[in-house]
């Protein structure tokens, strides 16, 4: 045999194939030019004349090179899927994205829209998500935070007035020494301190807890040591740790700083530690109610509090934070506590019983969070599944475009598989593109909603994006591009390749089947953002009522403006009493200001000091049968300053300043004196001691603790009956004739010019205090119908372009009516009525899970039933307007059609 | 016979469906068939077949008889005689209205 094959392997030489393939077809043709050769030699011909024709077969020096080149090179390119032969599976994978990117970038305008609104929808997701994440799932930044739970105290005598109370601080102690449920228990009460800093006078919000709570939350100083045992006794507790951001803006973190001293409320503090930036103390209720601490700490300070001054049921202002033991349940833990709680009630003798609460830390924390956010990443969830619908419903439109394609793949060779795979890898890829800006978005979004969150939400300042939020956008990103992808891709696979080529090259319309389904993803749409739009209606006018709530109060014209006095300097009540006279007079003679007064403690800004309230007559040992009341301490001025209106009797004036007078609030005298003037009778009070008082007059109920709570019973003092701290903080109220906020400066003026060292905490209109007393509603309002709106839109957008679309496939069909002389209204009326059919059913069903959801999320609503006819009316009324919209455009086109035309080109 | 853009291909198909044959024997039988008025060389015939072979039209292997090298023998897949199937029905089909006629 002739050696063939250097010739041909020159020959193939510039196609640099694999040494496999090029031996092999080498192989292939030399056998081919061997066989031509034999038969040359048996037809007599002479080897070398033989030789010459079959080297003639090879033609050109470069034909063969230059066929082989078409069907060797393109192989890779070529949309055939060759069957399982030859090729492997990644090789196949390469080429399926590479062809999915070709036919992306073949549909830029489809291309673009698809992963814009999948980059917003997963942006959306992620962000809320990475929300849900920080609050909810993650474990508390403390060590084993599973074990840590928070102990309440319960006296059923007065569960109708608060449920549950703070620890106090005598029964801490016993606790700790009487409990072995427990690892350890500590304490905690929010403070505020004077410091003068660079800034100047401020108010720095710190915690004082006990020496072992650090120990207890299993939380290590950065650098530095925790407090000492007997730093806690009043006298010795002259050090405190610093937060790490406090460190950081006040002291530029100083690492030399252990040891250093800072001035609180005009005495020196050693700094012994700072702690982690990881460090998050709960913020004001996360620890329950009547606790508070503030979401920006600054310094803790030990105790300081002799526990054996407290009364075993006094003074209950103690977060009481617990680590169980392990192996403990809460149920064991509880018992043995409440043996405990019964025998402290029993040694007092005070005929009140006394038990306990424990919960775990965490839901504790989180407590009412976990409905509205659950609420919002369902809202947000659904606003995707509609971004999908959509997806989907385009996808399908190109459809009959693709089928042939499909069709000729399949003639071509490729499998139904491979054909499905084909399609998912498109979708998936633009899952992935939009998953990726999505990431990006959501970044920006984080840190936005964490800004304008309001304080309401607990462990806001925990969340980011970390690796689970990370994988939850990448798994959502790839469902999202699974679920939008597979229906168009299970249906080219069911179509026989025949049907989409005979149906010719020109003229692809949809099938039956995808029409109906089209309008079947419609019809969720609709029903989605249904749902979206009335829980968020829902919403919205719960935020509307609470709005219009009457307070009690008129807030429009009046300017507050918190102080804080520095207790070295303020150390008795007749001491701030001429400051507050010197800054109210100096006020009230401000132009455009038409009264000025004080309060200790604004309405709707926290709780004020609950105290018993009785007639002389009650039983004093049967104190439990005593109404709770709020007690303020008020100038005479507040009540009309604020508009509180005089019911009965009058105020207090300041000839009345000494004497033991009150002014009740209008519940109050119904509850002691019902159908009697109050005015002139006597009523015991409990406030360190049993004293009498003499009721004045009766103001008007208002709203004091929270807008969508019942007003609660009030009583108003000139002044506490005895020195005590809560005098130094307070609020001053002026009423002015035009805007308030023009009025600031000169009463911030008036203040600093009384005494510069006393810190203005706050100056804002009285209708901020309103405003922000429902920013959580407000916060979460504003998203749901964020969410809603988008939903809106998008379904809308959908619709429009399935009525759309189906005009276009029939304006062939449109053409012929025309020409039969059919009525331009009754085909429109026809195109609208194919088009709100699937809305229809989507709004009935959208009705229908609305009332069942309505009855979960009954619980967030204020002043509005679940079922509320107004709000349901409404939307469906918005959805009927917008979908009709949506289907008109696309139907007055339609008349637009021009008959012969459609006809002759249809 | 016309000769058109894909009537080698169809060539090849018809002559593989009823055994499987090697190249040179099909460049052979296409040269016989039309009574020598097509011939396919080397540079020509090679490439074809593996078009088709990667269309997944054709499939071939190797086969090794006793005292001869080994060849390598090309086959009709279902997928081909399908395409072959359709492409004789539309040729007969644009024929038909003439035989009518």
């Amino acid at each position: 045999m002739f050696e063939w094959k250097p010739e041909i392997l020159r020959r193939l030489s510039p196609l640099k194939l694999s040494p496999t393939r090029e031996a092999e077809i080498a192989e292939e043709i030399a056998q081919h030019l061997e066989d031509r050769y034999q038969e040359r030699l048996a037809t007599g011909q002479s080897e070398d004349a033989a030789y010459r024709a079959a080297l003639d077969e090879l033609k050109d020096e470069d034909l063969l090179a230059r066929r082989l080149q078409r069907v060797e090179m393109n192989f890779y390119r070529e949309p055939i899927a060759p069957g399982k032969d030859g090729t492997n599976y990644f090789s196949s994978i390469v080429q399926d994205i590479r062809y999915a990117l070709r036919m992306l970038r073949k549909s830029p305008g489809f291309t673009a829209v698809a992963i814009l609104t999948l980059a917003l929808g997963i942006g959306a997701n992620t962000a809320i998500f990475s929300v849900v994440n920080g609050v909810l799932l993650r474990p508390l930044a403390f060590q084993q935070s599973q074990q840590l739970c928070v102990i309440r105290e319960i006296i059923p005598q007065l569960t109708q007035f608060y449920p549950t109370f703070p620890a106090n601080l005598s029964s801490f102690g016993i606790w700790q020494r009487e409990l072995h449920s427990f690892e350890n228990i500590g304490i905690a009460d929010g403070i505020s301190m004077d410091f003068v800093g660079r800034g100047g006078a401020i108010e720095l919000p710190g915690v004082k807890v006990s020496s072992n709570l650090l120990d207890t939350l299993g939380v290590h100083p950065a650098f530095g040591r925790t407090f000492r045992p007997e730093e806690d006794q009043p006298g010795r507790d002259n050090e405190v740790i610093l937060t790490d951001s406090f460190w950081r803006s006040e002291f530029q973190a100083d690492p030399t700083i252990i040891g250093k001293a800072i001035t609180l409320n005009g005495k020196s503090f050693f700094i012994v530690a700072v702690l982690p930036s990881s460090f998050h103390f709960p913020q004001s209720s996360e620890l329950g109610a009547l606790t508070n601490f503030s979401p920006h700490l600054a310094f803790l300070k030990p105790l300081g509090e002799d526990a054996s001054q407290i009364g075993p049921l006094c003074d209950f202002d103690y977060a009481a934070i617990g680590r169980l033991r392990p192996g403990v349940t809460l149920a064991q833990a509880l018992s043995e506590l409440n043996v405990v709680q019964a025998q402290i009630a029993n040694e007092a003798n005070e005929h009140m019983d006394l038990r306990a609460e424990i919960i775990p830390l965490d839901s504790e924390m989180l407590g009412s969070a976990r409905q509205g956010l659950l609420f919002l990443l369902a809202a947000v969830g659904a606003v995707l599944l509609i971004i999908c619908v959509n997806l989907a419903n385009l996808l399908l439109a190109r459809l009959p475009r693709r089928m042939r394609e499909a069709a000729i793949r399949t003639a071509l060779g490729a499998s139904r598989a491979r054909l499905v795979r084909q399609m998912l890898t498109e979708s998936v890829l633009l899952g992935i593109l939009g998953g990726t800006l999505g990431i990006l978005l959501a970044y920006f979004a984080v840190n936005a909603i964490v800004s304008a969150a309001p304080p309401g939400i607990p462990r806001l300042a925990e969340v980011s994006l970390d690796s689970r939020v990370l994988l939850f956008a990448v798994v959502t990103s790839v469902v999202t591009a699974v679920l939008f992808g597979v229906l168009p891709a299970w249906h080219i696979a069911h179509t026989e390749p025949q049907d989409a080529l005979k149906s010719g090259a020109t003229n692809t319309t949809e099938s039956r089947r995808t029409r109906s389904l089209r309008s079947s993803l419609i019809g969720l749409e609709v029903a989605l953002s249904t749902v979206l739009l009335i829980l968020a209606g829902l919403f919205t006018s719960s935020l509307v009522h609470l709005l219009r709530v009457d307070t009690g109060f008129s807030a429009e014209h009046v300017l507050a403006a918190d102080v804080a006095l520095p207790p070295q300097s303020y150390s008795s009540n007749a001491a701030s009493a001429s400051f507050y006279d010197q800054v109210l007079a100096t006020i009230r003679a401000l132009p455009g200001v038409r009264s000025a007064g004080w309060i200790n403690d604004l309405p709707l800004e926290g709780e004020g000091s609950v105290s018993v309230i009785g007639l002389p007559t009650t039983n004093k040992e049967d104190v439990l049968h005593f109404p709770l009341a709020d007690y303020r301490v008020a100038t005479p001025d507040y009540f009309s300053t604020m508009g509180i209106p005089v019911i009965a009797g009058r105020i207090y004036t300041e000839a009345d300043r000494g004497r033991e007078l009150v002014v009740i609030s209008q519940n109050v005298a119904e509850r002691l004196w019902p159908g009697k003037d109050p005015s002139g009778q006597l009523c015991l009070i409990n406030w360190g001691g049993w004293k009498s008082f003499q009721v004045i007059g009766v103001v008007g109920d208002i709203r004091t603790i929270q807008m969508d709570k019942a007003p609660v019973m009030m009583v108003y003092m000139q002044a506490l009956p005895f020195d005590h701290p809560v005098a130094l903080g307070g609020s001053i109220v002026v009423r002015t004739m035009m805007d308030p906020s023009g009025a600031a400066s000169a009463v911030r003026e008036a203040i600093n010019k009384i005494d510069s060292s006393v810190p203005i905490t706050a100056l804002r209109p009285m209708t901020a205090v309103i405003s922000k007393s429902v920013d959580t509603r407000r916060f979460q309002m504003f998203l749901a119908l964020l969410f809603a709106v988008c939903a809106l839109f998008l379904a809308s957008l959908g619709i429009f372009g399935v009525v759309a679309y189906s005009v276009e496939q029939r304006r062939h069909e449109l053409g012929i009516r025309m020409a039969l002389g059919a009525q331009l209204e009754n085909l429109r009326a026809m195109i609208l009525l194919q088009g709100m059919a699937p809305v229809a059913l989507g709004l009935l069903a959208g009705v229908a899970v609305s009332l069942f959801l309505g009855r979960l999320i009954a619980g967030l609503l204020f002043g509005v039933r679940a079922f509320d006819p107004l709000t349901f009316g409404s939307i469906a009324a918005v959805v009927i307007i917008v979908a009709l919209a949506a289907c008109y455009i696309p139907a007055r086109r339609a008349m637009r059609v021009d008959p012969m035309a459609a006809l002759r080109y249809g | 016979m016309e000769w058109k853009k894909g009537s080698a291909e169809l060539l090849i198909l018809s002559l593989v469906e009823a055994r499987p044959r090697h190249g040179c024997e099909i460049g052979k039988l296409i040269e016989q068939r039309s009574d020598g008025t097509i011939r396919f060389h080397v540079a020509s015939l090679y490439p074809r077949l593996y078009r088709l072979e990667r269309r997944g039209w054709l499939h071939r292997r190797w086969v090794e008889k006793s005292g001869q090298r080994r060849r390598r023998y090309y086959r009709v897949t279902r997928q081909g005689r399908r395409v072959l199937a359709s492409q004789l029905a539309r040729i007969c089909g644009r024929h038909r209205p003439h035989h009518g006629g």
